[in-house]
C-alpha cells in the first residue's frame, strides 16, 4: 500500500492536471464559439461563389481540363493541427490521408503530400511519406484568407505545369462539437454538382473580358474558396475536439480524486489503528 | 429619384455590404466600369481598385478591394471579394513597403510565370493602397 505522503502527492498532481484541463477546456469552448460564427459569416460567400463557379466552370472544360501529358499524380493537402490533446483528432485524419493515398497508389498515381499543422508534418515525415509543401504554425487562426490563399496557389500552379491530375484535400468535417468526421475532397477536377439526375440551371452571361480570361480567374477564386472552407471546418473541429477531449479528461480527473481520497483516508485510518495496536501491546507488556 | 437595385458585397468573413444603391462603380478587366438598375445579366472579374457605391445622388461608401468577382443575375448585383477595406480604414503608411516588396518580387520574374499574375496584383493593389487618397471621390 502506498505511503500517505505518496498519496497526498499523486491528488495535488492530479488536481493542478485538473485545473489546466479545465482551462484548456473553457479556452477551446469559446475558441470553437468563434470558429463556428466565421464557418457560418462564410456561408453566404461560398453560396455565391459556387453558383458563379457551377455555371461558368464546367462551360469551359478546356480551361479546367488537366495540362496536357500531366502525371499521373495527385496533391493532398491535409489540414491537421499544430498540437496535440485533442482526443483522436488527428490520428482519425492521418488514417483517412493515408487510406486515400494507399487506394490512388493502388491505381498507380503518385501521391505528394501538402502539410498543414505540424501534427501532420510530423507524422508524414515519420511515414516517409513525399511532401512538397507544409504550412506550420499557424496559430492562432488556421483559416485565414492569406493561407487559403497560398494553398491555392500552390494547387494552380502544380495544375497548370501538368506535375498533377488531382487535387484534394483531406480535413475533419465539422457536425457538433462531439462529432467530427474525416473527409477527403477532391478539389480538381472540377466535377459536375449532383442534381438528381437534373442538370444544373446555368445562367447565360454577358462575359467580360472573354470566357477564356475569365474562367482562370474564377477557377482561383474557387480553389481558394474550396480551400478557405475547409481550414473553417478543420479549425472548428479542432476546438470542438478539444473540448470534449478536455472535459472527458477533466471528469477522469475528478474521479481519480475522489479514488484517491478514499485511499488516502483508508492509509491514514491504517496508520492510525497500527499506532493504536503498538501503544497497546506496549501497555500490555509493561503490564505483563 | 433614380432607380436602385439590390447590391450585395460579400467576403468569406461575412456580408460587407447589402442594400439597395443606385450605381457601383468597380475596377473590372477592362477598366472602370459602373452598373445601374436592369442591367444585362453580366459577369467580370474585378481588378485590384475602389468599388463606390451611390444612393441618393450621392457617395453611401467605397472600399478598396483587392480582386474578385462581380456578378449581376435578375437585376441583382454580387460582388465577390477575398477582402474589402473601408476605403478610410486603409493603412496608407505600410502601402510603400507594399509596393516595394511587390516590385521586387515581380522584376525578376517572367510575364509568362504563372506567379505572375499574382504578383502584379499583389503590386497594383499596393499602388492602389497608397494613393487611396486620390482614388477616394467621397469628400470626408
Amino acid at each position: 500500500m502506498a505511503t500517505l505522503k505518496a498519496i497526498r502527492r499523486r491528488i495535488s498532481s492530479v488536481k493542478s492536471t485538473q485545473q489546466i484541463t479545465r482551462a484548456m477546456k473553457l479556452v477551446a469552448a469559446s475558441r470553437l464559439r468563434r470558429a463556428q460564427e466565421a464557418l457560418l459569416n462564410a456561408r453566404p460567400y461560398h453560396e455565391a461563389l459556387k453558383r458563379v463557379s457551377d455555371s461558368l466552370l464546367l462551360s469551359a472544360p478546356e480551361v479546367t481540363a488537366p495540362a496536357e501529358n500531366a502525371k499521373p499524380a495527385i496533391l493532398m493537402v491535409v489540414a491537421a493541427s499544430d498540437r496535440g490533446l485533442c482526443g483522436g483528432y488527428n490520428s482519425n485524419l492521418l488514417r483517412m490521408a493515408e487510406e486515400t493515398a494507399r487506394s490512388a497508389r493502388a491505381r498507380g498515381i503518385e501521391v505528394k503530400f501538402f502539410a498543414v499543422g505540424r501534427k501532420a508534418l510530423d507524422h508524414l515525415r515519420r511515414t516517409g511519406q513525399p511532401i512538397e509543401a507544409e504550412r506550420i504554425n499557424n496559430a492562432p487562426r488556421l483559416a485565414t484568407v492569406g493561407l487559403a490563399r497560398d494553398i491555392a496557389a500552390r494547387i494552380l500552379s502544380d495544375w497548370r505545369t501538368g506535375a498533377i491530375v488531382e487535387a484534394g484535400v483531406v480535413y475533419n468535417s465539422f457536425h457538433s462539437a462531439l462529432s467530427q468526421r474525416p473527409t477527403y475532397e477532391k478539389l480538381l477536377p472540377v466535377e459536375e454538382p449532383e442534381t438528381a439526375g437534373q442538370p444544373a440551371a446555368r445562367t447565360e452571361y454577358l462575359i467580360e473580358p472573354s470566357a477564356a480570361e475569365l474562367v482562370p480567374v474564377v477557377l482561383r477564386s474557387y480553389l481558394e474558396a474550396a480551400v478557405l472552407h475547409a481550414l473553417l471546418e478543420a479549425e472548428a473541429s479542432e476546438h470542438g475536439a478539444r473540448m470534449t477531449a478536455m472535459d472527458a479528461a477533466t471528469n477522469n480527473a475528478v474521479e481519480m480524486i475522489s479514488r484517491l481520497t478514499l485511499e488516502m483516508n483508508r492509509a491514514r485510518q491504517a496508520t492510525i489503528t497500527k499506532e493504536l495496536m503498538d501503544i497497546v501491546g506496549g501497555a500490555e507488556a509493561l503490564r505483563g | 429619384m433614380a432607380t436602385t437595385f439590390p447590391f450585395r458585397l460579400i467576403t468569406p468573413t461575412g456580408i460587407v455590404y447589402e442594400g439597395p444603391v443606385e450605381q457601383a462603380v468597380a475596377i473590372g478587366a477592362l477598366g472602370e466600369f459602373g452598373i445601374l438598375a436592369e442591367h444585362a445579366d453580366y459577369i467580370t472579374a474585378i481588378a485590384p481598385g475602389m468599388l463606390t457605391l451611390y444612393t441618393g445622388g450621392a457617395i453611401a461608401d467605397e472600399y478598396l478591394l483587392s480582386g474578385g468577382l462581380a456578378e449581376v443575375k435578375d437585376g441583382s448585383m454580387t460582388i465577390l471579394a477575398l477582402d474589402a477595406e473601408p476605403s478610410t480604414a486603409v493603412d496608407t503608411a505600410a502601402a510603400a513597403s507594399e509596393i516595394r516588396a511587390a516590385e521586387e518580387k515581380i522584376a525578376g520574374m517572367s510575364s509568362y510565370d504563372p506567379a505572375y499574375a499574382e504578383a502584379d496584383q499583389a503590386l497594383r493593389l499596393a499602388r492602389a493602397r497608397e494613393n487611396v487618397a486620390q482614388l477616394r471621390r467621397a469628400a470626408h
